[in-house]
């Protein structure tokens, strides 16, 4: 939507940065129609009434006008005083049109005599020039126009109030008389002022109108929106049973109708996915638990086998030799396996301890006969709360690959690390940092992203040796269910060989809490009773410290 | 020269049974076998043997079932066989009284190691005695009593007090105890050290909820207290 190239598309995302919801932009939108709507009705109106209001009045005082110019300054005799002009004016004003005249014409005595009806109201510099030329134009008399003057007219302002200027000269033998009205408009224009005001409020009450009736549509559309929002998120949850209830059959019916089928083919889709991937699992479970017992009965004859070994027949004792260590080898995989499906199943859990790290590295070591083949770098008296049987399982997994690939010395080394992201419960901050480098030739940098996938293989033409090829991916389950993470990258220029980092966190116990409490669907499958030691002795532990002070 | 130990292997597969039957001979053990729990438990009231090897999977009553009915009457050593090493199956294991655990498949130099730990857990060694309140130890006779009654302690429940007695009021980690009870070389699974404190202290502890004699040393491990 937002990078559409057509203008709607910019112009819609451009509405929604300044008009961040959806209700405000229905309101403005609404607004904005009920605002034109109502301005352009009342334009309309306004304009239409005013020209109305505007041209009676200035036809009736304008008819009048011209009638008494006939009746009266037409009758005027030729040689006339200012005196009987200023009569004749006032006679012409005294009409029921309410208006004033200045009448204009040559005197016997020669001399222009402009008299008005008032004069202190209408003289002649009220009259604008171009009316005066206008007026005084003569026109030459032909078919289409009859008389030589013609009667005009002009709206004009004095001292902020509007009046209606018209002027003509009356048709005859020249000199003629000039005659001038002045009407004023104000009473017009308190009409159409007023009704200004109530086209004005009016249009208000429609935009308030609107907008009340933009609040109520955006609440009726955005209730189910929102009820749709939070079904989404439950839904997304992981709570795939959230349905919303369906009422009505307009659009947003059929959405929530929408909404429920994905809800539910979901939800069955993802129950059909588990139940299947429950069953692999389950079957890989009992696969190699099923693979236990005939292997403890082979185990232990094998022992009895290899003790006997000197005591064999030359001929047959390589293959009792070949039976012991491929009995060992599969004893081993199995062992991986049964590891490799408690992670799967989620049954894996943490025993914590406090150990000290740098005895359960030599712990491993010297149980494993690397003593020689390992250099250790630790300080003793790190402290950690972790599991000292899968740290083990870590180590060994870790020292046991880079003897095999890279070959001795490895060299190990043990550090405490501030964590930076720390969200530090007492402890909880600081990081173990334990990095196992060999002497090899490194990991490719194709096979470097799989080391920790099961079973793989750095080439297809390469035999696996020793090794049920699950060692490294344990070791990274074992990592995670920690909390820690274990990354592998080659030496920097100038050095050889591979290094592993393994990073736990210096104090497990959070992670083991969380995974507790989080884990609780895992915990179906991980059948009866469900006591849990680590909670009890953690419980009396507390209890105990209580008591201790 | 120790006497030669007498198990009693409980074990439903024949052929795990027959295997380690032979191993177990082999590393100079006296051996028995029954195939039931139901079996075993008539085996352990005729024969009287020193320590009993139980699987955990069995038809009819369980292992756990079996090893809580003997310990109703019975203080000696029993190893827990289980083939699955699912925790859940190592702490009920535990808390039905079980003094240690081997997981299937197991290799028979394993289980001789530990069956030969469980038993000299029950040798004397010195000839002094210790109180603790109303608790006295006696190191030359092998027995505990409180409020001068003889307590029923498994030999891995007597060694664990031994231990802690002989350094009252110092703190022994999961892991020290690990090897100095269970003779685990390294990595021990400190559940057996918590689960065999809990049961000590049912036994010993006036309010076993509220433990005054083995306290629980938050970051460290356990101690004796001598109360005051």
């Amino acid at each position: 939507m937002t990078d559409a190239p057509s203008t709607g598309g910019r112009l819609s995302t451009r509405l929604a940065g300044v008009l961040p919801t959806l209700r405000l932009r229905l309101v403005v939108v609404f607004a904005l129609v009920a605002l034109t709507a109502a301005v352009s009705a009342s334009g309309i109106a306004y304009w239409l009434n005013r020209d109305a209001v505007l041209t009676r009045a200035q036809n009736a005082s304008l008819n009048d006008f011209r009638k008494a110019m006939e009746d009266n300054a037409g009758n005027l005799p030729r040689k006339l005083s200012c005196q009987e002009l200023r009569e004749a004016a006032a006679k012409m004003a005294r009409s029921s049109q309410n208006y004033q005249v200045l009448l204009i014409d040559r005197a016997e005595d020669g001399k222009t005599c402009a008299t008005a009806s008032n004069e202190d109201d209408f003289t002649l510099a009220d009259v604008p020039p171009q009316l005066r030329k206008a007026v005084a134009k003569k026109r030459t008399v032909d078919e289409k126009n009859k008389h030589p003057y013609h009667l005009y007219w002009q709206r004009i302002t004095l001292d902020g109030d509007p009046y209606l200027v018209g002027g003509a000269k009356v048709v005859g033998d020249e000199p003629t008389p000039t005659g001038y009205l002045l009407k004023s408009l104000g009473p017009e224009r308190d009409d159409l002022n007023s009704l200004a005001w109530s086209l004005g409020i009016a249009t208000a009450l429609a935009l308030i109108g609107a907008m009340l009736l933009a609040q109520a549509a955006a609440t009726t559309v955005l209730r189910p929106v929102r009820r749709l929002g939070d079904a989404a998120r439950r839904l997304g949850e992981g709570k795939l049973e959230t349905r919303l209830r369906v009422s009505g059959t307009d659009e947003l019916a059929q959405l929530s109708r929408t909404f429920n089928d994905a809800a539910a083919s979901l939800e069955q889709r993802v129950a059909e996915l588990s139940a299947r991937e429950a069953s692999s699992r389950r079957f890989v479970a009992d696969m190699s638990h099923e693979l236990r017992t005939p292997m403890t009965a082979i185990s232990a004859v094998t022992e009895v086998l290899e003790e006997e070994q000197e005591n064999l027949d030359p001929m047959i004792a390589p293959a009792v030799q070949l039976v012991v260590s491929e009995t060992r080898r599969l004893n081993d995989l199995v062992e991986n396996l049964m590891e490799v499906t408690r992670f799967d199943a989620g049954t894996a859990k943490l025993v914590l301890d406090d150990v000290d790290v740098a005895d359960q590295v030599t712990a491993c070591i010297d149980a494993r006969a690397w003593l020689d083949a390992v250099e250790l770098d630790a300080d003793r008296g790190i402290m950690a709360q972790l599991d000292p049987r899968r740290l083990d399982v870590i180590l060994a997994n870790l020292i046991g690959n880079a003897l095999k690939h890279g070959g001795s010395p490895v060299r190990v080394s043990v550090r405490t690390r501030r964590r930076e992201d720390g969200a530090g419960v007492a402890g909880g901050g600081d990081e173990l940092v334990i990095e196992v480098a060999d002497q090899g030739p490194g990991i490719p940098e194709d096979v470097l992203p799989h080391v920790f996938d099961r079973f793989y293989k750095a080439s297809a033409s390469r035999p696996r040796s020793e090794g049920s090829g699950l060692g490294l991916s344990i070791a990274m389950e074992n990592a995670h269910i920690h909390g820690g993470e274990i990354t592998a990258h080659n030496a920097p220029d100038g050095e050889r060989g591979a290094v592993f980092t393994l990073r736990l966190p210096r104090d497990a116990r959070r992670i083991a809490e969380e995974r507790e409490s989080g884990d609780g669907h895992a915990d179906e499958h991980a059948d009866e009773g469900g006591s849990d030691p680590g909670g009890d002795a953690r419980r009396s532990d507390g209890r105990d410290q209580e008591g201790g002070r | 020269m120790a006497r030669v130990p007498f198990l009693l292997l409980i074990e439903d597969d024949d052929a795990v049974r027959t295997a380690l039957e032979m191993g177990l001979t082999r590393q100079g053990h006296r051996v028995v076998t029954a195939a039931s729990g139901e079996d075993g438990l008539k085996l352990l009231r005729e024969q009287r043997p020193d320590l009993i090897v139980l699987d955990v999977m069995l038809p009819g009553i369980d292992g756990f079932e079996v090893c809580r009915r003997i310990r109703r009457t019975d203080q000696l050593p029993i190893i827990l066989l289980t083939a699955r090493s699912d925790d859940i199956d190592v702490v009920v294991g535990l808390e039905s009284g079980a003094d240690d655990y081997v997981v299937k498949p197991v290799q028979g130099r394993v289980l001789d190691a530990r069956i030969r730990a469980v038993m000299r857990r029950g040798e004397r060694e010195s000839n002094d005695s210790a109180t603790f309140g109303s608790l006295v130890i006696d190191r030359s006779a092998m027995t505990v009593t409180k409020n001068g009654e003889d307590l029923q302690l498994t030999p891995t429940e007597l060694r664990l007090l031994l231990e802690l007695s002989r350094r009252p009021g110092q703190a022994l980690s999961r892991q020290q105890l690990l090897r100095l009870v269970w003779e685990h070389d390294y990595l021990g699974d400190s559940r057996l050290v918590d689960a065999c404190v809990q049961r000590l202290r049912a036994k010993v502890e006036d309010v076993p909820s509220s433990p005054t004699l083995i306290r629980t040393v938050r970051g460290v491990g356990y101690r004796l207290d001598v109360p005051q």
